[in-house]
């Protein structure tokens, strides 16, 4: 610095032309691969930093404002995806994109959505494709956006559903600024969420992020769905496109594939195996991912006269057809000589049980000689390093297809097979509709035990909503297993979009931000009654959804079991505790939230939605719920925080 | 050990003699009432003890002789964490018991419009 020597106005911007014709020619070298040779300059060129000292004020000469950038050209490659929403908290790693989407982009399809944390964009888009059907984006900011989100996009992972990731990074060396700049850029974006994402690239050119992003919205859909990921080069979204580069470049035509059906000849077999056995159950877990799914499901349990436990990681079974025999899980499986197990998460787990004691035993669920038959895509998409894939279990006929796809085939097979058998069945069929009767006398009796308790039951609560939304049409938003799973007990789900499943990888925060993607579905398709119900613990993870749900004009029913605490926590602190005879009174010690409790209305209020509670009497419970529909109605996020029991 | 447990629990259960309350000591309901929530029946069982899916079945008015009840705690069958007496001394399960066995009975399905008029028929 000291040994350049000042520099003149004059001198300086003859210096400034000579630069940038050096810095074209570099390129030009640069891209040849050829070392680059500066033309030879007279006056010793200043550099950026002199130019500030200098001056205070940029070049004259230097272009400072362009019509066109590679993010423009970006947002038109997402614009062939059909994606509705790009879901994020902003970061400066992606200003070139966001500016491009709202603007260039007219913020429509996708349109820009404000989530206060990188945990809830990931989160909804989850939800969202659950009741959609189709994936939407969340724009990660470089290292930490992505750090942030690393959970929800596991939970995705986990419960395969596909959702496409953006993130971004600054870019090459030379052009960063110090500081900052360095902090949020990443020579490998995907890196430390790659082991529970299906593919992701780091795209160097405009022509590759168009080849990249058409990749990986084909990948994240087809069978395992799952999330994937681009990094978005901080130099490529604010390069300048002029009209010769942009001629240049092409967005590649969308390839959806269909998806893997099983082979003729296993199904045969598998339909031989079905028709032979006395005592057939079928269980459907990821199963069914739309009304068609379910309603094959209802056609193949129909054709065999078969039992079908539905364990409820989707909307597989309607609750009110006779062969839905969830509830009698146990017994079925216990009796089986057959079982069709279809996309199972943990088929091991299906067959099996291992207690939590000091010393761990495990028992067998089902019969030592049951066939077992699994049709899944689980083997497509297996890592080394995270576990989800579960205990390995080996099936009589295991076949590698996507289930929903294979059904119809299975449907066909089992129908040519039967016909010797169609008495039998019929005689089988008769006997279940006796036993699935009992199902919904038994429920009923289970929830009058707890209907009157004081803190407020989940039997309680699902009564007392029943009658007030029955003529709605209502879909929940959340697995309610904590609350005792009452819709599913006692409610007619006949629709596919009545319920969701859960969270895949158990992560907690889940269900707040699902619930928020999934609303936003539902308000699309218009005119349902969307119902979540949310642990305190669960919602503390993300209380801003309901900003979020307020500033997008996102209506929906967050119900807080409220039972404060970390209350799965609790029983795990007290086993351990009685294990190790050290008393039991300390449980409560890091899984309890009060002292202070926590005002849940008042939170949802300062987020700008309707807070209605706390509700303890059970017998308030009907008037805080009709306030709390009707608003919804109305178009409001509502949350009602009801004090309840611990679990069911 | 666990099945010798199980057994005992089989054998506690099918004895006539053993299942009448009359063979249960006389129980502090109060107190009861207090272990229940300290000592965290209440985490599985429910508060009130009306039991949850998930978690545990209901005591409320169990049915369980106490010598079944206690046994339970001592060596429970699956997955209930076990209560060792220098933790949940004899006479504080005795108290447990006289309050669970006495609590109020809950009206019968029937009686309650809301549950009868529940979707699923
Ligand atoms: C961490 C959960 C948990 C806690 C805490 C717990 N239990 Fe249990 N309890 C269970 C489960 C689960 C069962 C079902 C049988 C089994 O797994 O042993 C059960 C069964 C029982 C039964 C048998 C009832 C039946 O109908 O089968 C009794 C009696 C019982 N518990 C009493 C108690 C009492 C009294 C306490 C407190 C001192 C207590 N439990 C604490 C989980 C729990």
């Amino acid at each position: 610095m000291a040994d350049t020597g000042k520099l003149d106005r004059r001198g300086f911007l003859k210096g400034a032309v000579i630069a940038s014709g050096a810095s074209i020619a570099v390129e030009a070298h640069a891209q040849s691969g050829a070392p680059a040779q500066p033309k030879a300059a007279k006056a010793p060129l200043p550099t950026a930093a002199q130019h500030a000292a200098e001056n205070d004020t940029p070049s004259e000469l230097a272009p400072l404002t362009t019509t066109k950038t590679g993010s423009d050209f970006m947002v038109d490659v997402c614009k062939t995806l059909n994606l509705d929403y790009m879901a994020s908290c902003p970061g400066s790693t992606f200003r070139g994109l966001q500016e491009s989407f709202i603007n260039y982009g007219q913020n429509k399809k996708p349109e820009w959505l404000t989530c206060l944390h990188e945990e809830v964009s990931v989160g909804m888009a989850h939800g969202y494709a659950k009741v959609a059907g189709k994936p939407m984006a969340a724009m990660m900011h470089g290292t930490v956006g992505t750090q942030h989100a690393a959970m929800a996009i596991f939970n995705a992972w986990c419960d395969r559903v596909p959702i496409m990731l953006f993130t971004a990074s600054a870019g090459p060396v030379e052009d960063r600024r110090p500081g900052v700049e360095w902090m949020h850029s990443v020579q490998d974006g995907a890196a430390t969420v790659r082991d529970f994402i299906k593919w992701d690239d780091y795209p160097w050119s405009l022509q590759s992020f168009a080849e990249s992003t058409a990749r990986a919205y084909s990948l994240a859909t087809a069978q395992p769905p799952a999330p994937v990921l681009i990094t978005a080069d901080g130099k490529l979204q604010e390069m300048p496109l002029d009209a010769k580069a942009s001629e240049k470049l092409t967005i590649p035509k969308l390839n959806i594939g269909t998806q893997t059906v099983a082979d003729p000849n296993a199904l045969r077999d598998v339909a031989r195996m079905l028709v032979a056995a006395q005592n057939p159950v079928i269980i459907a877990d990821r199963y069914a991912r739309s009304q068609a799914g379910m309603d094959n499901l209802v056609k193949l349990a129909e054709a065999l006269q078969a039992p079908v436990i539905d364990l409820q990681n989707r909307m597989n079974m309607p609750t009110t057809h006779y062969l839905c025999h969830s509830a009698r899980s146990a017994a079925l499986v216990g009796q089986a000589d057959c079982i069709l197990s279809l996309e199972p998460v943990d088929l091991y787990g299906q067959l099996n049980r291992v207690t939590d004691q000091l010393e761990r035993t495990s028992r067998r669920k089902a019969k030592a000689d049951v066939k077992i038959i699994s049709i899944s895509t689980h083997d497509l998409m297996v890592r080394a390093n995270y576990q989800d894939f579960q205990r390995y279990s080996a099936a009589d006929i295991s076949i590698t297809a996507d289930a929903e796809a294979t059904l119809p085939f299975l449907i066909e097979a089992v129908l040519k097979e039967s016909g010797a058998r169609r008495s039998d069945f019929e005689a089988r069929g008769q006997k279940l509709r006796e036993a699935y009767k009992g199902i919904a006398d038994r429920a009923r009796a289970d929830a009058a035990i707890t209907f009157d308790s004081t803190p407020i039951s989940g039997a309680r609560l699902f009564a007392e909503l029943w009658n007030i939304v029955k003529n709605d049409d209502w879909a929940f938003l959340t697995s309610n297993n904590y609350v005792g799973n009452w819709q599913h007990r006692l409610w007619p789900m006949e629709k596919h979009y009545q319920y969701i499943g859960s969270s895949g990888g158990s992560g907690v925060g889940y269900e707040p931000v699902a619930a928020l993607g999934a609303a936003l579905a539902h308000r699309d398709a218009g005119g349902r009654l969307p119902i979540a119900v949310i642990g305190d613990g669960n919602f503390n993870m993300a209380p801003t959804t309901l900003w979020t749900a307020a500033h997008h004009k996102i209506p929906y029913l967050a119900i807080i079991q409220n039972n404060r605490a970390y209350h799965q926590e609790v029983m795990h602190i007290q086993r351990m505790a009685n294990r190790h005879n050290r008393g039991v009174e300390n449980a409560v010690i890091g899984t309890t939230i009060t002292d202070p409790n926590i005002d849940y209305a008042k939170l949802a209020q300062g987020y700008g939605a309707v807070g209605i509670g706390p509700i303890t009497d059970p017998k308030d419970l009907a008037d805080a719920l009709k306030k709390g529909v009707a608003a919804v109605k109305a178009g409001e996020p509502v949350l009602i925080d009801i004090v309840m029991q611990p679990r069911g | 050990m666990r099945l010798l447990s199980l057994a005992s629990l089989a054998t506690l259960l099918l004895s006539p003699a053993l299942a009448q309350d009359a063979q249960a000591p006389a129980g502090d309901i109060k107190n009861g009432e207090k272990h229940y929530i300290s000592d965290g029946c209440y985490q599985c069982h429910g508060v009130g003890g009306n039991g949850a899916a998930l978690t545990g079945p209901r005591l409320s008015r169990t049915e369980f002789p106490y010598e079944a009840f206690i046994n339970q705690l001592r060596h429970p069958g699956s997955d209930m964490p076990p209560y060792e007496a220098s933790i949940v001394p004899d006479q504080v399960v005795a108290d447990i018991y006289a309050y669970v066995k006495n609590l109020p009975p809950s009206r019968p399905a029937k009686d309650i419009p809301l549950l009868m008029g529940m979707g699923v028929k």
